[in-house]
């Protein structure tokens, strides 16, 4: 199937946020209540449609657990998204935070659209992380915020989509040298990509993303 | 990186010299292996410790490193070779062996070639090569009666086989087989009753299958968990028992600690994500699985607990419940009705077994996993000898095999095999010197080229992607993994014996 781009992304977060039940949601379109640990790196793929161009979305869906940092840390390279996947219902996951985003700064290239992503928000009840502290969060570090459920399903579409949007806006402003695979973009065959698009596409695109309330 | 021609293949390298989990990391009793009984080309491996000992442990990998850096410079010389070749199997068994595989092989090869119009001509079709295709090109295999005796008889060490040479299958019935079946296991019976277990002689007879009945004790002995005079062995397992049991009476309340914490948690959150999950998800072998995990990482804090290790557990777990439960399959053993005392022994034998098993790969799971990095390493060095045009496939769609085969050696294939297979494949290695690592190799190399077909007919990096980390193996049974290890086995043979077939 042929497409205008691809872009490459990469999940990262702590072990049992449920980075590869997102995965499987958005490709599958299925909730598995017990996944599969996933070891070293995984990956998944899937078709999005961004400004009604087809854009293919290839995902490595990372291990959390520190001992396989080594391996995972050699993704981040060739990126152009990242969502960083913590889990509301447990505070430790959101204050490593930190130690996730320096890694992923330190690791991809510099234009890497990164999402936070606040996942089990079908769990209300046992919530741990407010969404104001993730939504403070993200705009401290320049990052999008999305609140997600992998287990509904409600707003991981939005989520990997909003992302797709982000990175095609950036294509858009010449931010990223989309002939430069290592900046995980590649450009879908035969296509004749012009760089310098009107102003209010990305305008668009970025007002798209800010108006994220959704279903959560 | 194959081409680098300044790198030394690796078959090519002083075994003991050579990084990775070919080393045991310390205290390793695994494999059971005594070399003094295997030719004289060999050191004898300095004597070892029954316990895990505190031992020089290393902490990072740059230290791991200049540990080891003396591996590169091992000579290059053919009496490496040779000692490697020796180290393994004694030439008779390996001439025997040899003799039978070529035999078998061409066999099959004829049948082949009575079955299917001849291969497009095209490029150098090795011996490897050619079986590899073979094994794609018949699908009916697996499946035919006739055909788990043909396999049988290519397997080394293959107890059955007359010595004057294999017999024409198609001539022998299926009570035939069960015959067979039924003299193997009076020949494992025998051995076992002692008064002195020949290990040698086990590790022939289980190279190609356990029978269930003998498989919890042979499987003890073979670890080097039990020792081979009968009169020894209940005085033995008592003792490890009762250590075991120290064990978790000294450290296991320490895992809400905060040392500790971290650790426990992550078994604790790992284990209901492990399959079977009717067996996991008992209460009481969640529990058990969550002390020998514990204990081990506790033990070993030059890698602590990784996921992956976990899975490790299991086939000794279901191995050695089978023998007090009444289900024949494995995946549903239900353990509620196993009196505690039973219960406790099972655990305890579980935790050794896997605890000597790890000995002899730990770093795997040492910082960084230098001992996967390096498999994985020589899984591409060795694929791109034996079958270039899937190696170089793999390499034209920019699939790296750390992608897919990460997962292989981290999990030993549990992952890719349905653990019925992983049971059968631990026979193997359990019986192989070095099973758990570097014939584990062979089996990847083997186990990537069983898929050639599928792979050179892919011809999109996503596609082959999605295909290796799923590959379709649900339906596999004990006669695809035999399959398996006599091709690993002859690949093994073929590199060990005469690299220089393969040189570029």
């Amino acid at each position: 199937m042929t497409y205008a781009y691809l872009f490459k992304y990469i999940i990262i977060g702590d072990t049992g946020v449920g980075k590869s039940c997102l995965l499987l949601q958005f490709t599958d379109k299925r909730f598995q209540p017990v996944h599969d640990l996933t070891i070293g790196v995984e990956f998944g793929a899937r078709m999005v449609n961004i400004d009604g161009k087809q854009i293919k979305l290839q995902i490595w869906d990372t291990a959390g657990q520190e001992s396989f940092r080594s391996i995972t840390r050699s993704y981040y390279r060739g990126a152009a998204g990242a969502l960083l996947v913590y889990d509301i219902t447990r505070r430790e996951t959101f204050n490593h935070l930190t130690s996730w985003l320096e890694d992923a700064r330190q690791h991809s290239s510099s234009n890497m659209v990164i999402m936070l992503i606040g996942n089990k928000s079908d769990l209300e009840s046992r919530r741990d992380v407010k969404r104001e502290e993730g939504e403070a969060f993200a705009r401290e570090h320049g990052l999008i915020f999305m609140e997600t459920s992998a287990k509904t399903a409600c707003n991981v579409e939005e989520a990997f989509i909003n992302t797709a949007k982000e990175i095609y806006r950036k294509i858009q402003q010449g931010l990223f040298d989309v002939h430069n695979e290592a900046n995980g973009i590649k450009i879908g065959p035969q296509q004749c990509i012009s760089t310098s698009a009107g102003p209010s596409t990305a305008q668009r695109n970025s007002g798209d993303i800010e108006s994220n309330s959704g279903c959560c | 990186m194959a081409s680098d021609g300044a790198r030394k293949q690796f078959w090519k390298r002083s075994n003991s010299k050579v990084p990775g989990s070919i080393q045991h990391v310390y205290g390793a009793q695994h494999p059971p292996f005594d070399p003094l009984l295997h030719g004289t080309l060999l050191k004898a491996a300095p004597k070892v410790p029954p316990t895990p000992v505190k031992a020089k442990r290393v902490s990072t990998f740059q230290e791991f490193e200049s540990n080891t850096s003396d591996a590169w410079d091992a000579g290059e010389d053919d009496d490496g070779l040779l000692a490697m070749a020796a180290e393994s199997l004694d030439s008779e068994v390996v001439m025997e062996t040899a003799r039978r595989v070529l035999h078998s092989h061409s066999q099959r090869q004829e049948q082949l070639k009575r079955q299917e119009p001849p291969p497009a001509p095209g490029g150098d079709l090795r011996l490897v090569k050619s079986v590899s295709e073979s094994h794609t090109a018949c699908p009916a295999e697996g499946a035919g009666g006739t055909v788990p005796l043909q396999r049988s008889q290519s397997l080394p060490h293959s107890a059955t086989a007359a010595p004057g040479g294999p017999c024409d299958p198609s001539t022998l019935s299926s009570s035939a087989l069960s015959e067979r079946e039924a003299s193997r296991l009076d020949k494992f019976r025998q051995l076992l009753a002692g008064p002195n277990t020949d290990l040698d002689e086990l590790r022939r007879l289980s190279w190609s299958g356990i029978p269930k009945p003998v498989r919890p004790i042979t499987w003890k002995l073979l670890s080097g968990y039990l020792p081979a005079n009968v009169d020894r062995r209940p005085a033995t397992l008592q003792r490890k028992q009762e250590e075991y049991f120290a064990f978790v009476a000294h450290y296991y309340d320490s895992r809400n600690d905060a040392a500790h914490q971290h650790t426990y948690r992550q078994i604790h959150i790992d284990i209901p994500r492990m399959h079977p999950e009717a067996l996991i998800l008992q209460p009481k072998v969640t529990e058990i699985f969550e002390r020998i995990l514990f204990i081990w990482a506790i033990r070993h804090p030059a890698s602590g607990y990784v996921q992956g290790i976990n899975d490790l557990v299991t086939p000794f777990f279901v191995v050695f419940i089978c023998e007090h439960t009444e289900e024949e399959d494995e995946d549903v053993a239900d353990v509620s009705r196993v009196p505690a005392e039973v219960l406790r022994n099972v655990e305890a034998d579980t935790y050794w077994c896997m605890s000597r098993l790890l000995d002899g790969i730990q770093d795997n799971y040492t910082f960084a996993q230098p001992g996967i990095q390096t498999k994985v390493r020589m899984l591409e060095e060795l694929v791109s000898r034996i079958d270039e045009q899937v190696h170089r496939h793999l390499e034209q769609h920019e699939v790296r095999y750390l992608q897919f085969a990460f997962r292989w050696m981290n999990n030993l294939l549990m992952r890719e095999l349905p653990l019925r297979c992983t049971v059968r494949l631990w026979d193997t290695y359990q019986s192989e010197p070095e099973g758990f690592s570097r014939f584990h190799l062979y089996v990847c190399a083997a186990f990537l080229l069983r898929w050639r077909k599928e792979i050179l007919e892919e011809g999109d990096f996503q596609e082959l992607l999605l295909f290796l980390q799923s590959l379709p193996t649900a339906h596999w049974g004990d006669g695809d993994v035999s399959l398996l290890l006599a091709e690993a086995y002859r690949l093994k043979f073929a590199f060990a014996d005469a690299p220089n077939h393969y040189k570029r």
